[in-house]
């Protein structure tokens, strides 16, 4: 379908609307978020205006404020509100790198690793307090801190360190404070986990797949990685079971990163989720940070390989939940919850302005801060565009003031990047400038050469052809996978 | 001696080989110059990049390799990436007018948000003293203020506002 078919456009019926042909039919989305898939023939009528006052298509476009005349202009304040509310607040989420050094070594290491013996990088107590103090001046009452490396179990002390002194500090201030851990597991011992369930810190791992990949990508020296992860991953949520906890809420998170080995495995990678009892998956393509780049050759590929590993996954993983299987696909999670729900789940990488300095700040292990992990890692690799301080000399609203933030949230504003300000997906959508520096030379980027775009664009595709396909039993899924699951054990809260 | 790319119209692009280096013609009335600016910009860590003005209406970008001579395909891929740039750039300063005012609402309340109100000893420490509101303009003066300077001074009063801007006769 496409406008030139319209006979007669006309200019006073549609409120300003944007479309996409999805499938069989088209999909219509409006400022607030609001959506509609129509038959080719409705779509024409809406665009030349000949819709009777009394029909059901006219109630359904009024309904979602597609209509001049009949909007309603308190719901479309509210909607827009709802979706924008993270704008209130600061950083919620902070990443400490405790130490670069890592007993891993992968072939698309996110974190710019060192060796065991570079104990230089290793993160002090007395930088780790500093750090502690700059998070805790947020303005968001809620808080994350976010524990990464390297590998952060192999500087433990600092971390239950930070844990402790974190709680302490908190009484003053009274945030909602959580922990969470990425780890690879493998440094893990029964005293460092019973540490971490006392104190509620929630722990997250990496698996690529069934062994012979995770093992292939991620080398662990004389042993298997997999083995030791997954091996932690079932003792771990053994222990949340044990201290009472509902193991369908409460159990390990494991990450995927999609490597060309991957593509043809997606359904032995759900199958290895399932069996080790994850009730998600996160299909991340790989990114351009860290190792990726030095290796891109042997771990890329074109986005439309990736996008039928996607769909196929999915697909796949919409069929386990029919027979009672419960797992949900993340990425589909964040936009579903933007499309179903007409909130923001404030996932930090899509979100419309993203969250670069105003959602998330990293912390490096020698003090120095970045707008984002990504910025952080750049560093790593010797390009320091997205460092904005020291947890030492500057002041929380100093990094929050700091030009390269400014020139994020600008740069990630949908609004202000072409493509983007006419797609269809731009309600749902979020941008990562440091992805486009790092990939295209510039934060605003080219969205039509970007792979995240492509990414992005081509999951919403699948979402919404699935969503016009009209399943009962897919729609029934897609809405349990916007319910936000419930963390309440996690949460930290101290009265001041 | 100058070559053309297939595909990339051969008078708007010049390629001297056997100096590793090509120009590119740009019309001034498609392509405003900030758009220009925001495009040579993306290309300074590949490329050293130089801007004249070979005739009116005209500006001539040329890039030269910084590590390898741009050749062949290397060109090629330059020269559309740098095409493609330039009108990316020169589409989102039109798009950054168009929707200044939700982008700089959004920006202000995000950042306003994530900053906070400043703390006492922020406030304390804040330089309130004359000199940091240097106003030579006197635009944070209020009228009568201004008025009665100038008039102290001998200088011919400032003219009315209210006809200044063709507002309400008496
Ligand atoms: S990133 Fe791509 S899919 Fe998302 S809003 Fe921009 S153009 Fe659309």
């Amino acid at each position: 379908m496409n406008l030139l078919q319209i006979r007669k456009p006309s200019t006073s019926f549609a409120l300003p609307f944007k479309h996409r042909t999805v499938g069989k039919r088209v999909l219509i989305t409006n400022t607030e978020g609001n959506f509609l898939l129509l038959q080719p023939d409705e779509f024409r009528a809406f665009a030349e205006g000949s819709i009777g006052r009394e029909s059901e298509l006219y109630k359904r476009l009024a309904e979602r404020n597609f209509v001049r005349g009949a909007e309603n202009q308190e719901r479309m304040v509210e909607r827009i509100q709802a979706r924008k509310s993270f704008l209130s607040y600061g950083p919620n989420l902070h990443i400490i790198v405790v130490t670069l050094r890592c007993n891993e070594t992968c072939v698309y290491c996110h974190a710019s690793r060192a060796n065991m013996d570079a104990v230089h990088t290793d993160l002090t107590k007395e930088l780790a307090e500093k750090t502690v103090d700059k998070i805790l001046a947020t303005t968001n009452p809620n808080v994350t801190i976010e524990f990464q490396g390297g590998e952060p179990l192999v500087n433990f002390g600092v971390v239950k360190h930070i844990i402790e002194y974190a709680l302490e500090a908190n009484k003053k201030v009274g945030k909602q404070l959580e922990f969470t851990m990425v780890s690879n597991l493998s440094l893990m011992d029964d005293e460092k986990l019973e540490y971490l369930v006392k104190n509620k810190v929630q722990i997250c791992t990496s698996i690529d797949g069934p062994e012979h990949i995770h093992d292939k990508q991620r080398k662990l020296p004389q042993a298997s990685a997999h083995q030791k992860a997954t091996y932690w991953i079932k003792r771990i949520n053994q222990e949340y079971e044990r201290i009472g906890l509902d193991p369908t809420l409460y159990h390990v998170e494991a990450l995927l990163t999609t490597t060309r080995e991957a593509l043809p495995q997606w359904k032995a990678i759900v199958d290895t989720y399932v069996s080790l009892g994850c009730k998600a998956l996160f299909l991340r393509p790989v990114d351009p940070f860290g190792f990726a780049d030095k290796t891109g050759h042997r771990i890329e590929y074109p986005r439309k390989e990736y996008m039928h590993f996607y769909t196929s996954a999915v697909e796949y993983m919409l069929e386990l939940n029919k027979q009672g299987v419960q797992i949900l696909e993340r990425f589909a999670a964040i936009f579903l919850t933007k499309i179903l729900g007409g909130e923001d789940p404030n996932f930090l990488d899509i979100r419309n302005p993203c969250g670069a300095g105003i959602g998330q700040i990293a912390y490096n292990y020698d003090g120095k801060v970045f707008t984002c992990d990504e910025g952080r890692m750049l560093h790593e690799m010797g390009d320091s565009t997205f460092l904005i301080g020291d947890v030492e000399t500057t002041s929380y609203r100093d990094l929050m003031g700091h030009e390269t933030v400014r020139a994020l949230a600008i740069a990630s504003n949908l609004e202000a990047q072409p493509d983007c300000v006419n797609c269809t997906y731009q309600p749902y959508c979020g941008v990562c400038p440091v992805h486009n520096h790092k990939s295209q030379g510039t934060i605003f980027g080219r969205m039509r050469e970007s792979t995240l775009c492509a990414v992005h664009k081509g999951i919403q595709d699948f979402l919404f052809e699935k969503l016009g396909e009209g399943d009962p039993a897919t729609l029934e899924t897609f809405k349990k996978w916007t319910t936000v699951r419930d963390r309440t054990h996690f949460l930290q809260s101290c009265a001041v | 001696m100058p070559v053309t790319f297939d595909g990339i119209p051969g008078d708007l692009v010049e390629v001297e080989l056997d100096r590793g280096a090509m120009s590119l013609q740009v019309d001034e009335t498609l392509y405003p110059l900030e758009a220009v600016y925001a495009a040579a910009y993306v290309f300074i860590d590949r490329c050293y990049v130089f801007l004249d003005k070979p005739s009116e209406g005209r500006i001539r970008v040329t890039l030269s390799g910084k590590k390898a001579k741009l050749e062949g395909d290397l060109a090629r891929e330059t020269v559309g990436e740098f095409a493609n740039e330039l009108l990316s750039c020169a589409w989102r300063a039109q798009i950054a007018r168009d929707s200044r005012a939700t982008i700089e609402s959004v920006t202000a309340r995000a950042l306003s948000g994530a900053r906070g109100a400043p703390s006492l000893d922020e406030l304390e420490a804040f330089d309130f003293s004359e000199e940091a509101f240097d106003d030579p303009l006197g635009i944070a003066m209020s009228w009568e203020e201004k008025y009665a300077k100038k008039k102290k001074e001998g200088a011919a009063p400032a003219e009315e506002p209210a006809k200044a801007d063709g507002g309400a006769a008496k």
